[in-house]
């Protein structure tokens, strides 16, 4: 009966309401997008009322935002930070930069596609997005975790080889601990 | 079967100490958020949270003493919610009430800190370090106006026993903060150093200190912390409504009461920013006690 | 102010016949000297009360096979800010050491070191400064191509090859002619 599969539906479906509603961010302010956080955070847009709180360490957040683009020597950290995060975790990237390189496209230190070394559950577009866009982009993420379907997580570690290969790429020097949860 | 009962009570107790506690820090975000004119969260809120933080995992592993921190904290509140009598007369909460609880209560009111200390000792975070020093020092602060304020009460009714004074309160029908009331004015300005709202939020400062000693919690540790927090909110104001309101004769009336006194350090922390630790001390150190001292010599010499 | 700025130029050129002066106006005064006379120009004109090392600017002069060092110092008592201009050869880019002077100028000549690769004179300092395992030629000369590099490091996302011009798709809107000086610059 506790096994059940129907059952362990029904927690899930549970669990994910309570993801939903209650989602710690991490915001992880390396680029310009960082300066948009307290706006969406404070009474303009008071993304609080989604159940969005600040998280002031990996530890405790479900959700890293990484805001803007990212040199090669932060995405050694950022990708510290993730391994960091306790299951269930997603990660948004935020602003053209992180889609495509945006304005640094040609830029020798700033990598272009982030979901090549990350898994992002959800992209904002926008150079920079508007609150509006980042809080669109945080219900789509709600709307995705409600039906089960933000797995980023499960994808790192299925596919851990492939992202180590591409992160070992741009750091060459590698001194990191193993990620084995 | 009365060692039945007597579980049974200590479990209403307890699961009536997280429902209160956990409503009322949903509802002091939402006056946060209405204060800020924002909308803020439902009030239910936290409840939410902790559902949340049960199901994630946790596979953080710094040493035995990281996993003895919260429960330490839990146990600490735990004890504390069963001395601390929360209706007149006891009826189902009576629990352990006994003769001298109000000097033990001192004891282990500061227990769960230290263990708070030793847990977030060994995770080796620096900002843990900074955050425990930090309470212990702002402990140091304000458990001086707090023994005094206490001190004046026990001798001023000769007991150390929270059932005796609230049985005296009730007899002589005037509230402890009314017959003593510089004592009750040092205890409420040693309950803001104790609630750590701001501007006394120096243990947990998100921008400077990662949230501080629990930084390297998170899942159900993080969980274990905020419900014995909430518990220990609880176990506080209903203490301070025993000592100085006369205690209450049913649920409503003590949420009422605990409500009102929970708003003083609640809306005193909207408005104000953060002290600094020296500050913070020296707050403490200065009319709170000044006006424990007061209270002690109320309470020899009227 | 302009007799300050005569009797500064009179003083310099005094002391060092070939250094050769370009007065601007406002507040402003340039100096272009030999390298081997940096220290000793800094060294005297922070005694006449230029005591703030505002910045060392470095150029690349690729076509002359230089490298340009500006060096820009401030007085508050005189409200007047002088450069002090010295080129250094791009082969072998070695220049005077000026962290006695001012210490602040430790962490220009590390970022000269590690962006430009300019080497001075018994400058002791970590050796990365922003980059971290960095291989390639400094990265701010200007025989890099940060392009080609970034196309073969990094991973690119279809899509952005066609993206317009900006330049090109305003003139066609408003029909005015391209400067031959911008048509290099061009897409």
């Amino acid at each position: 009966m506790i096994n059940d599969k129907n059952s362990q539906k029904i927690v899930d479906i549970l669990q994910n309401w309570a993801r939903k509603h209650s989602l710690f961010v991490l915001a992880y302010g390396t680029g310009c997008g960082a300066i948009e956080i307290p706006p969406t955070m404070t009474s303009r847009y008071d993304a609080e009322r989604f159940g969005i709180r600040g998280a002031a360490t990996p530890r405790q957040a479900d959700v890293l935002l990484i805001t803007g683009y990212l040199t090669t020597k932060t995405l050694k950290r950022v990708i510290r930070v993730y391994e960091q995060m306790q299951d269930p975790k997603y990660v948004i990237g935020f602003g053209s930069c992180t889609i495509n390189g945006g304005m640094y496209y040609d830029s020798y230190n700033t990598i272009k596609v982030l979901d090549k070394y990350l898994p992002v559950d959800v992209y904002i577009n926008g150079c920079m997005p508007r609150p509006e866009s980042v809080i669109s982009g945080i219900v789509k993420l709600q709307s995705l975790i409600a039906e089960g379907k933000a797995n980023g997580a499960a994808k790192y570690k299925e596919n851990l080889d492939w992202y180590r290969a591409n992160q070992k790429k741009i750091i060459p020097n590698w001194v990191m601990p193993e990620y084995n949860w | 079967m009365e060692l039945i009962l007597n579980i049974l009570g200590a479990i209403a107790t307890i699961v009536l100490a997280f429902t209160v506690g956990m409503s009322y820090g949903g509802i002091v975000r939402k006056i946060t958020a209405r204060v800020h004119n924002r909308m803020g969260p439902p009030w239910y809120q936290n409840f939410i949270d902790a559902f949340k933080l049960a199901g994630k995992t946790t596979a953080i592993n710094h040493g035995i003493m990281q996993h003895f921190g919260p429960a330490f904290i839990m146990v600490s509140s735990i004890v504390s919610l069963m001395i601390v009598p929360v209706l007149n007369g006891g009826g189902w909460f009576e629990n352990l009430n006994f003769g001298g609880d109000l000097i033990f209560l001192l004891y282990i009111m500061v227990f769960g800190p230290l263990g708070m200390a030793l847990g977030a000792g060994q995770t080796g975070n620096p900002n843990s370090a900074i955050g425990i020093t930090r309470g212990l020092s702002q402990m140091v602060g304000f458990e001086i106006p707090w023994v005094m304020a206490l001190v004046a009460l026990m001798v001023q009714f000769d007991t150390t026993s929270i059932v005796d004074i609230m049985r005296i309160q009730n007899e002589s029908g005037t509230w402890m903060m009314f017959s003593s009331p510089f004592a009750f004015i040092a205890a409420v300005m040693a309950m803001l150093g104790m609630f750590r709202y701001s501007p006394f939020d120096i243990v947990g400062a998100p921008t400077e200190l990662a949230s501080g000693p629990v930084s390297e919690n998170g899942g159900k540790y993080l969980l274990t912390m905020m419900s014995s927090g909430s518990i220990f909110a609880f176990v506080k104001l209903t203490l301070y409504v025993d000592l100085f309101m006369g205690g209450a004769d049913n649920l409503i009336i003590l949420v009422l009461k605990t409500f009102a006194l929970y708003m003083i350090p609640v809306l005193y922390g909207i408005v104000s920013p953060r002290y600094r630790t020296e500050q913070s001390i020296r707050f403490f150190w200065g009319w709170p006690t000044f006006f424990g001292l007061l209270a002690i010599l109320y309470a020899v010499f009227v | 102010m302009e007799k300050i700025k005569s009797n500064l130029i009179e003083a310099i050129k005094g002391t060092y016949p070939d250094a050769r002066e370009q007065d601007h106006e406002g507040n402003r005064l340039d100096f272009y000297v030999k390298k081997q006379c940096v220290p000793s120009i800094l060294n005297y004109i922070k005694g006449e009360g230029y005591i703030h090392l505002s910045h060392i600017a470095f150029v690349d002069w690729i076509e002359e096979g230089e490298f340009e060092l500006i060096y820009i110092v401030w007085s508050p008592k005189d409200k007047i800010k002088i450069f002090i201009r010295a080129r250094v050869d791009r082969e072998n880019p070695l220049m005077p050491n000026i962290e006695s002077i001012w210490r602040q100028a430790n962490t220009y000549q590390r970022e000269a070191r590690e962006m430009y690769g300019i080497q001075f004179e018994g400058f002791e300092a970590p050796n990365e400064f922003v980059l971290e395992d960095w291989n390639e030629i400094p990265p701010m000369r200007r025989d890099f191509d940060t392009q080609a590099y970034a196309e073969e490091t990094f991973f690119h996302r279809p899509g952005r090859e066609d993206a317009m011009d900006v330049r090109e798709a305003i003139i066609e809107r408003s029909r005015e002619e391209i400067p031959d000086f911008a048509k290099k610059y061009s897409r």
